[in-house]
């Protein structure tokens, strides 16, 4: 089964080492995998194991210090600023913890937002219905709950149609019955539309859903388990 | 629209106060530039039609007597193409009010005018004639005079009644002033009537000559060799003096007014678009910081740096454009009523507003290239957000001591409220640097009116309690004898009389020239008191001279130069004198010379032209009537006269500082107010937490107050060396012959403006109020939407 699986990205070596304020950390050393197309992949573990910066630098948000990313052969890890912007607008979507939504724009703008950047983008009226916001679509995030603003960036990083989903603690801020039906919805999209889903959490329990766990602990990558029979998102509890 | 664009739009409305003070701001800088830089324009054009249609003389002689044959005969001068001789004398003017001296100067007109051509109004003109006049403009305006009317001149104690017969406009007047002596213009006092030549010659005794000639020239850069060869040749007809037109009184006073507007137009925008570039700098720098999480999203979208740092510099930019469509429309607006204004304040008739669209171009280049490099500069940061670092919170300011908190004795006496305040004024010290340089800059714009307001007043009175303590100058109508002090103090109770000679010359210096009324008085005169530019008193020396400030810098002389008397008197020699000092004198500028010396060098012995005196009476009456039957007397004028019509000047002069000070007042108040709510929004966890901890809203704003009490504590202080800049600036620029203005720094000045300035804070302070009162501190608590 593995053979039939294009690789879509390759990560050697992977190091990053940051500096807040006045203390040096190494945020991520010596990373080495690969994903595959139309994979969902869950990358495990606690705060400040370093694996929000792995996502940060497949996404292309971040540059390592040390190591190479390449996507569909190509290395993105030497792309200068320009094409890093390209890759981030053409080939990912990001899902982020706290939604991170234009709160001066309405659901609906905010996903055209990103839309109005790519040439291959999906109808954004059709993702609205898909993420369960045909109805609400005209409302400033201000005015919609935490799950809602979740679905709303999820269109948003939908609708771009991305060779990538990468999401940052999607359910982090939500309670049990949010969480669990954003999952699904990002289960729904990694099913229906082949899209390569990577999702980041401290919440081992999610790992169950995912064809493969990336296990991380104090910036390396401890285990990679594959998962041969994934559980559905609704049977997930925590 | 683009969605970016929208959450601009968004934006703007949601911070409303601020982008409507940036553009109040851009709107007066353009307002300002439209309205002065249209109105000079117009004017110039308006001005240079009038002369061309008039057809001005571009050089003005004054002759004891030149006969008509001489006069046409200077046609064939090598570059002289049209010559017109005439009679001008001043004569009194018999008046209602005994007690009220007018004088008017009488001018003859030839059949055929060839210049300055008169600009006749109204319907009724009659051909001049022995008994009708045509009045200039200004003056049967200012005594309400019409045709029809009949004035009275006294020529030879002889009163003729004369019909008025026209009103015209003169170019030669287009500012009426008697002469160099006069400061401002008195139009009931002085007036000009145009005479039918024949009358003019005949009763002045000028059978087929003229005392004056009128020239226009071929080629005006070749004036300079034109008036050498008049001198040689004129000097026979006892040559008083050659007047370019450039030295040409009204024409001097236009020139004057519009380099002042154009000077205004260049620089005042200019000041205010640097403190609307700084205040958009300041805030976007703050918006960008604000933004950083939203930034980091829409780099993680896949906008470019490009796109964003472009999303925010249009906002800069839109700030800039709204401002410039309200400042070039109400610039426009305002232009024609204001060159109307100066086409009645100069007399000149032809005045047409027309709009000059290259201004609206250069308005709004000038208005996008301030709003464009501040938004740039301002949204700069944008470029080093990382989308990934952007998503954690920022890391904390590295959280040093600072310098103050080394002088321990001083950092101990501060509250722990003071402490804070300045610790977080100064951790931005870049944009504490902007926001105090933008405030010193509006706090010298308010040092100037009250300088102007300060130092106007001031040299009235050193000029008339200091330098000249006279009550009354009294000119005769010819030179007369000595003696003749003698009989005016027997006719009148004087304290004090002096007698004095005033004469024009032409002073040279290399080839710098400049036609100086110099004035001889006695040496031991109790009027007149001389102090050097260093303020120390000096004496009038028997030999040499002493020049006026502004006469000394014009001829680039100093003490001990020998500088050249170009004598026009008949029989008289040029003279080569020495510059014993350079003297104050705030209006007028003159040079002295003792009575004796001057009348031996260079007029004649024992001849005055006039006499100072000081009364004890100060009614006035007394002496006007007294001295008003005496023969020979042109005018006599009294210093309180000349105080009361600079008094009514001064009415005017407040209205501008007035204008400055709100000007001033707009500039602080978008600073602070922007500061204020930016400063707000961007601590707004920062006093949401020190809400939880106990601090109610007045707490809160009360260490917001702290801050700007700080910046405008140093602004203020950095704002005086602004101050004094602009002052000298405005002194230079605004110091001709006719007036001198001192840069007298008094503390006054200095105070008010401070004053000034913390009001405006305050107004900004009190507007910005709103913002911290309702701030949400939960909400601001758990807010993590960009």
């Amino acid at each position: 089964m593995r053979t039939e699986k294009q690789v879509l990205m390759t990560i050697e070596n992977l190091s990053k080492s940051y500096q807040m304020g006045e203390v040096s950390v190494k945020a991520l050393e010596h990373a080495d995998f690969e994903l595959f197309d139309g994979e969902f992949v869950v990358i495990l573990g606690p705060s400040g194991s370093g694996k929000s910066t792995l996502l940060n630098i497949l996404g292309g948000m971040d540059i390592p210090t040390g190591g190479r990313v390449l996507v569909r052969g190509e290395e993105i890890t030497q792309y200068d600023d320009r094409k890093l912007t390209a890759y981030r607008r053409d080939k990912v979507g990001f899902v982020f913890q706290f939604y991170n939504l234009m709160a001066n724009l309405t659901a609906r703008e905010n996903v055209e937002l990103a839309t109005e950047l790519c040439k291959e983008a999906l109808n954004v009226d059709e993702i609205m219905e898909a993420v369960g916001l045909g109805e609400r679509k005209d409302h400033f995030p201000s005015q919609l709950s935490g799950g809602e603003q979740q679905r709303v960036a999820i269109a948003r990083a939908v609708a771009k149609n991305p060779l990538l989903l990468l999401c940052d603690e999607p359910t982090g801020a939500l309670d049990y019955q949010t969480g669990i039906m954003i999952l699904s919805l990002l289960h729904k999209i990694n099913r229906t539309l082949r899209k390569t889903v990577v999702i980041i959490t401290h919440n081992m329990a999610i790992g169950d859903m995912a064809d493969r766990v990336i296990k991380m602990r104090s910036g390396r990558i401890v285990e990679i388990k594959e998962n041969q029979s994934p559980i559905p998102p609704e049977r997930i509890e925590w | 629209m683009r969605k970016l664009d929208m959450r601009l739009m968004r934006m703007i409305k949601y911070s409303k106060g601020q982008f409507i003070s940036v553009a109040v701001i851009v709107a007066v800088a353009l307002c300002i530039y439209m309205l002065l830089n249209v109105t000079a324009m117009n004017l110039t054009h308006a001005v240079n039609y009038y002369y061309e249609l008039t057809n001005f003389n571009d050089i003005h002689v004054q002759v004891v007597r030149i006969s008509q044959g001489a006069t046409n005969e200077l046609k064939n001068l090598d570059g002289i193409k049209e010559v017109q001789g005439r009679v001008s004398v001043d004569v009194p003017l018999e008046v209602a009010d005994k007690n009220e001296k007018v004088k008017i100067r009488l001018i003859s007109l030839p059949q055929e005018e060839k210049i300055n051509i008169l600009y006749r109004l109204g319907k009724r003109q009659m051909k001049l004639a022995h008994d009708n006049v045509i009045l200039l403009e200004q003056f049967a305006a200012a005594r309400n005079i019409k045709p029809g009317d009949v004035i009275y001149p006294k020529i030879n104690g002889r009163v003729f009644e004369l019909t008025v017969s026209g009103i015209a406009a003169s170019a030669e007047y287009v500012y009426v002033m008697e002469n160099e002596q006069t400061l401002l213009p008195t139009p009931e006092k002085f007036g000009v009537a145009f005479v039918s030549e024949e009358f003019a010659q005949s009763v002045f005794g000028y059978r087929g000559s003229f005392n004056e000639l009128l020239i226009t020239v071929d080629d005006k850069n070749k004036i300079d060799d034109i008036v050498d060869r008049l001198e040689k040749k004129l000097d026979q007809y006892g040559l008083k003096r050659i007047i370019e037109r450039k030295d040409q009184l009204s024409h001097t006073v236009l020139t004057q007014e519009l380099d002042g507007l154009e000077l205004m137009a260049e620089t005042v925008p200019v000041l205010f678009l640097t403190v609307a570039a700084i205040i958009i700098f300041i805030m976007l720098s703050r918006i960008v910081q604000n933004d950083r999480t939203g930034i980091g999203v829409l780099k993680a979208l896949g906008y470019s740096n490009f796109n964003i740092l472009f999303h925010y510099t249009k906002y800069a930019l839109s700030m800039g454009m709204v401002g410039a469509v309200i400042g070039i429309g109400s610039g426009l607006l305002f232009s024609g009523p204001m060159c109307q204004f100066y086409a009645l304040y100069f007399s000149i008739p032809v005045i047409k507003v027309d709009i000059y669209y290259s201004y609206m171009l250069k308005a709004v280049i000038l208005t996008g290239f301030f709003c464009i490099t501040a938004g740039i500069f301002g949204a700069r940061p944008v470029l080093k957000i990382m989308p990934a670092d952007s998503m954690r919170p920022e890391a904390p300011k590295s959280g040093k001591r600072i310098l103050l908190e080394r002088v321990g004795f001083l950092w101990r006496r501060f509250s722990f409220s003071w402490k804070m305040v300045v610790r977080n004024v100064m951790r931005t010290k870049g944009r504490l640097a902007f926001l105090v340089f933008g405030l010193s800059l509006a706090y010298g714009i308010n040092t100037v009116p009250l300088y102007l307001a300060d130092v106007f007043p001031l040299m009235f009175t050193m000029q008339y309690d200091e330098y000249q303590k006279m009550d009354y100058h009294v000119e005769f109508t010819q030179p007369m004898h000595k003696r003749v002090v003698k009989d005016i103090s027997h006719l009148i109770e004087v304290d004090k009389i002096e007698p004095k000679m005033e004469y024009p010359f032409e002073l040279q210096n290399g080839w710098r020239k400049k036609t100086v009324r110099i004035i001889g008085i006695p040496r031991d005169t109790s009027f007149y008191k001389f102090e050097d530019i260093n303020n120390r008193q000096v004496e009038l020396p028997p030999k040499g001279i002493f020049l006026t400030e502004a006469i000394a810098k014009v001829l680039k002389t100093n003490r001990g130069d020998k500088i050249t008397v170009n004598n026009f008197i008949p029989g008289k020699e040029d003279i080569e004198i020495e510059v014993k000092g350079i003297v104050k004198q705030y209006l007028g500028s003159n040079a002295y010379m003792d009575l004796d010396t001057m009348g031996e060098l260079l007029v004649d012995q024992e001849m005055i032209t006039g006499v100072s005196l000081a009364t004890k009476d100060n009614t006035g009456m007394d002496v006007k009537e007294q001295l008003q039957d005496i023969k020979n007397i042109a005018s006599i004028n009294s210093v309180t006269d000349m105080k009361n019509s600079f008094l009514e000047f001064m009415d005017m002069m407040m209205v501008s500082v007035g204008v400055l000070l709100i000007f001033g007042g707009i500039l602080s108040f978008a600073i602070i107010y922007n500061a204020t709510v930016i400063s707000i929004s961007e601590r707004s966890m920062e006093f949401a937490s020190l809400r939880v901890m106990g601090f109610d809203k007045k707490d809160v704003y009360r260490l917001v107050g702290k801050e700007n009490a700080l910046i405008t504590g140093l602004s203020i202080l950095l704002g005086i060396p602004f101050g004094i800049g602009m002052m000298s600036g405005l002194a230079g620029a605004y110091t001709t012959e006719m007036y001198t203005i001192p840069l007298i720094l008094s503390p006054k000045v200095f105070v008010y403006a401070a004053l000034a300035t913390i009001v405006f804070v305050l107004v900004a302070q009190l507007a910005a109020r709103k913002k911290i009162y309702h701030l949400n501190f939960i909400d601001a608590l758990k807010s993590r939407i960009s």
